[in-house]
């Protein structure tokens, strides 16, 4: 695409902001352990320099292997944290599981294959006592996993006295166990491989899967997730369950690995998974979390110890250090989740420098095309008061008013003195821009929703919300934010500006104010029923027309005060020119006028203090961030104007409502048999004016799609 | 006393070597005999720059301070390098501990055992890379090159040989008697209890009513015992694993107000804390391995598979701690080791 007119290189440097990365970045999910996923990368690196060896294969290798079961056991914490509970048993489950799979393999004799089965249903069993409790009796998770952690602790220290010795005399020939204990899968350990291999299934799960969506929304709100028809009770259950076989998985490998058991296997595991899995990200409140975040602070957690222990620090500064940590990660878990809204609130909006073409005189009175006058003051007024905001007015063929309106309705005024008014359509969203097809659906740009059709049996249906992501953009730009403004062309495809992607409707001012080329131009082919961006990185794209000839498109830049020009077909196919540089305000809708020529409605009146303000960016930062919205700087939005230029970008005429009581923030005009009806932005009325001199039998149907079409000439 | 003279043979040596090697430059050709420096010249090739590495359970603790000590000053006299890991009661990173010291391939590892399972495989591994094992007062069920400590089954014997005597047939007393066992898949446990119950069982007067396990924490032992003594007033002795965890037991003996009537008996390391519990009256008789010996045996242990210059695994040689008995009588100077300062 080519807008070098403005587009140059250093403007381009100009606009990059590091703060919006900043601010764009901190919206994202997978963001939010950066911290600790920096802290894990810095431990590593310190130690790499304090221990030699530490960063070879050989060592990550062994490291691995004796990091796999601890990385189960925080694996099951997370899930528990995740559902907002909390699982202090997941250590005495682990030594549980050690337990009996030794006792199964070397006292019972069964094969490897059925213990370690055996291992994991006792797990399951385990799992499922606190899962009883808490899903279907609504015991608290923190009691009642803390009393099971005491009882089975003082069961396997039990069962410890009675065995422990005869584990130390057995052994097994098993090559299966053997393999557990030392084999290697994919040039892993095996029982790191299982744990990756159990990681990326756990991620799938929690975040591709109803179940894990489940999970995440009893975390965050259990009313709301019962109300919501999750079945609470039992997704809980589960998830106990799931957290007792992780940990008895860790608790086989454990076994395999060390062919040991004793009244420390696995004491204090409870508190290092849950330092971990905090640290890492996953909230103590719950429903915040993801098994990567939890082995970020498994790692973490992991390496401190191994690390600190290796450079022979004393073992109570090792405790003590994890210790302040836990109460790092809390404290920050705290704030973070509470300020990184405002952080974002206050890092979002960032304004760039752009210097506004000088503006052409309005004085009334003066020569300029532009100049003054009060020709709208007297416009007839349609459904005045019984109107909200008509963005944008269209007339069928039996000579109907639609009017697109700020309560997500399309309204219809009929009859010949078109005082009967009826609700057309609803469609939801804010309804903006709208154009009769050739089939006489009106079609409708909705922001906040995408581009719907009405069938004129009033059936409301979907044509496209979505477009292709932008890939190196950090927001996910595929949905369409705010469909302004569509026209179709001559086969049929629509065209639309989504004018921002990085805002709202009710927020569309901060994106005039950041002057960045956040929007872009959208094109809907109905024949494959695919939706691309023609356009990406266009400041403000408003009003969207197709040029009498059907060969190219009128783009109007709202925070540019330009009208472009981008070529469908012919030579400069492709390419987008300016057409008018120099507009005396903001456009907004453009329109096909009778003669040839196009119809544009100005929604604002620049002023030289709002030109002023756009070449000081800190200025407007300062502005949005210090000063109550009602006190910002904005355009002269109390005139009404709407004017006419030609094919060539030539201004003829302009007409005015220098007062702005009857018609301000004049957004889309349609000149139809004789007549120009206006719709605004704010108004409570759709106007008109009669034209003289104009072609009286001209309307917008028939220009598209009936006898007045230009494009076949 | 065989410490004492050991330490004056050491420091004899040290001033012999330091005056030497101060004349060295100056006489190199001619300082002493041919004999002298030709042995002494083969004794540092075999021990100067190797590394010895010590991995305790925790340190922090007078045992394990003191076997550090005495390891780190003799070590460093001969030119070698010592390396320490304290996993602070933590089994896990005492495991990653020991895989990683065993990855770096130390020449002599000194371990204790918190069980006869838990390091085996690792031992093993070292073993057979080449590192010689020394596993130190607490063994695994592995046999590596050397072990140096206390014969558990022995040190169980004696304290129920001493423990019959006053609760046994003929003593007049309940014979009730209590056993705090320290962690039960311990070596120092499982070899204690079975000299303790050989001994015991052979009396028919002598009733155990107590066998538990406290994990060589004193709180764990104090719970048990003061429960203990609720159900058996009439308690006649207490036997205790570790001084330092049945001083815990000792406490809630003497919180019931029997301290005068119940034995209690421990097997200890003999620092002054083992001392100041028999000289408050809290122990009645304790059985002392006597760290500082252990720490100097462990290191004799190294020397000699060093000079030996056999392979790793090759030999299984054995460095028993003779026993003795401290009670008021002698719980004072030589055999309460002072607690190593930081």
């Amino acid at each position: 695409m080519s807008m070098t007119t403005y587009d140059s290189f250093g403007a381009r440097a100009r606009r990059f902001s590091p703060r919006l990365v900043l601010s764009e970045l901190m919206m994202k999910q997978w963001f939010e352990p950066v911290i600790p996923f920096f802290v894990m990368i810095a431990l590593w690196i310190a130690f790499s320099v304090v221990i030699r060896d530490y960063s070879s294969s050989e060592n990550i290798l062994s490291l691995l292997r004796l990091f796999a079961e601890f990385g189960f056991v925080a694996l099951a914490m997370a899930f528990c944290l995740i559902t907002g509970g909390i699982d202090l048993s997941v250590g005495a489950i682990f030594a549980v599981g050690n337990f009996s799979a030794l006792f199964f393999l070397l006292v019972m004799e069964w094969p490897a294959g059925l213990a370690i089965l055996a291992t994991l249903a006792i797990g399951g069993a385990v799992g499922a006592m606190n899962g009883l409790l808490i899903g279907y009796l609504k015991a608290r998770p923190f009691l009642t996993t803390l009393v099971t952690l005491i009882i089975l602790r003082a069961t396997v220290n039990l069962l410890n006295t009675h065995y422990a010795t005869s584990f130390a005399t057995n052994s097994t020939d098993s090559n299966v166990w053997d393999f557990l204990g030392s084999g290697n899968l994919f040039g892993l350990p095996v029982n790191a491989a299982t744990l990756l291999i159990v990681l990326l299934i756990g991620h799938v799960f929690l975040s591709r899967s109803r179940y894990g969506w489940h999970l995440t929304a009893i975390g965050a709100s259990r009313k709301a997730a019962r109300h919501a028809g999750i079945r609470v009770n039992f997704m809980l259950f589960a998830t106990y369950v799931l957290s007792g076989v992780l940990c008895a998985a860790g608790g086989v490998f454990y076994a395999a690995r060390q062919t040991s058991t004793d009244s420390t296997t696995g004491v204090g595991w409870e508190f290092q998974a849950l330092t971990a899995v905090v640290l890492g990200g996953v909230s103590l409140a719950g429903g915040k979390g993801t098994v990567w975040r939890a082995m970020i602070g498994a790692l973490i957690v992991f390496s401190l110890t191994n690390g600190l222990v290796r450079s022979g620090v004393p073992g109570y500064v090792t405790s003590a250090i994890i210790g302040v940590l836990l109460l790092a990660a809390v404290g920050i878990d705290v704030k973070w989740s509470k300020n990184r809204g405002k952080v974002i609130q206050k890092t979002y909006v960032n304004p760039a420098y752009f210097e506004l073409s000088p503006p052409p005189s309005v004085k009334s009175g003066d020569a300029s095309p532009y100049a003054q006058n009060d020709r709208l003051i007297h416009a007839e007024a349609i459904g005045l008061d019984q109107v909200e905001g008509p963005e944008d007015v269209i007339l069928d063929r039996q000579d109907r008013v639609y009017g697109s309106t700020r309560d997500g309705n399309i309204i219809r005024f009929s009859g010949p003195d078109l005082d009967q008014c009826e609700i057309f359509a609803h469609i939801g969203g804010r309804p903006l821009g709208m154009q009769f097809d050739q089939d006489e659906n009106l079609i409708v740009a909705v922001a906040g929703m995408g581009v719907y059709g009405v069938k004129p049996d009033k059936t409301v249906y979907k044509i496209t919300d979505e477009t292709n992501r932008t890939w190196y953009k950090l927001n996910d730009d595929s949905r369409l934010r705010m469909a302004d403004d569509l026209d179709i062309a001559p086969d049929g495809k629509i065209y639309f500006s989504d004018c921002t992607t990085r805002y709202e409707m009710t927020t569309n001012t901060l994106d005039i104010l950041e002057a960045r080329p956040n929007g872009r131009l959208v094109c809907y082919d109905p024949a494959t029923k695919t939706t691309s961006t023609v356009i990406n990185h266009f400041y403000f794209p408003n009003g969207i027309c197709i040029s009498h000839d059907g060969k190219s498109v009128l783009i109007a830049s709202t925070s540019l005060c330009k009208i472009f020009r981008y070529w469908l077909e012919g030579p400069r196919k492709g390419q987008t020119e300016v057409l008018i540089d120099q507009l005396p305000g903001n456009p907004d809708n453009i329109n096909r006028a009778s003669d040839g020529t196009y119809w544009l409605a100005l929604v604002g009146i620049r002023t030289p203090t709002f030109d002023l303000a756009m070449r000081k960016p800190d200025f407007r930062r300062r502005m949005v961030k210090e000063v109550p919205i009602d006190e910002w700087l904005a355009p002269g939005m109390n005139h009404g104007c709407v004017l006419k230029f030609t094919e060539d970008g030539r201004t003829l005429e302009s007409f005015w409502d220098p007062t702005g009581v009857s018609h301000s923030t004049l957004t889309s005009m349609r000149e139809h048999k004789g007549y120009l009806y206006l719709g605004g932005l704010e108004n409570n009325r759709i106007g008109r004016v009669k034209l003289t001199g104009v072609d009286e039998s001209w309307s917008g149907y028939e220009a598209y799609w009936g006898a007045k079409r230009r494009d076949r000439s | 006393m065989s410490m004492f003279s050991a330490m004056l043979r050491t420091g004899a040596v040290l001033a012999g070597a330091l005056a030497l090697s101060a004349a060295a430059p100056a006489l190199a050709q001619d300082a002493g005999t041919k004999t002298a420096r030709e042995l002494r010249s083969a004794y540092d090739a075999a021990v100067k720059g190797k590394t010895i590495a010590f991995l305790p359970i925790a340190l922090g603790v007078p045992l394990q301070d003191e076997w550090g000590r005495v390891i780190k000053q003799e070590a460093e006299w001969r030119g070698m390098k010592y390396v320490v890991r304290d996993p602070n009661n933590n089994p896990s990173a005492m495991q990653q501990a020991l895989t990683a010291l065993v990855n770096d391939k130390p020449d002599v590892l000194i371990v204790q055992n918190p069980s006869v399972t838990l390091l085996m495989k690792e031992l093993k591994r070292a073993e057979s890379q080449g590192t010689h094992v020394i596993q130190i007062n607490m063994s695994s069920n592995y046999k590596s090159d050397a072990f140096v400590g206390a014969d558990w089954t022995e040190i169980g014997r004696m304290l129920a040989q001493d423990v019959v005597k006053q609760c046994g047939t003929g003593s007049g007393k309940s014979g009730k008697v209590q056993i705090v066992q320290g962690e039960l898949t311990a070596a120092a446990s499982i070899d204690q209890i079975g000299g303790v119950m050989e001994v015991l069982n052979k009396d028919s007067n002598i009733k155990v009513v107590s066998n538990q396990a406290a994990n060589w924490d004193a709180n764990t032992a104090l719970n048990i015992t003061a429960t203990v003594i609720q159900q058996h007033p009439d308690l006649c002795a207490s036997i205790g694993f570790w001084g330092i965890m049945e001083s815990g037991a000792a406490q809630a003996i003497r919180n019931a107000g029997k301290i005068d009537q119940v034995k209690v008996y421990a097997s200890v390391e003999g620092s002054s804390l083992d001392c100041d519990q028999i000289n408050q009256g809290n122990f009645y008789k304790v059985l002392s391995y006597k760290a500082t010996e252990q720490g100097h045996d462990a290191v004799m242990a190294a020397v000699t598979l060093l000079e030996s210059s056999e392979k790793a695994g090759a030999r299984n040689l054995e460095y028993y701690t003779q026993p003795i008995w401290v009670d008021k009588s002698n719980a004072s100077g030589a055999n309460c080791f002072a607690l190593p300062k930081k």
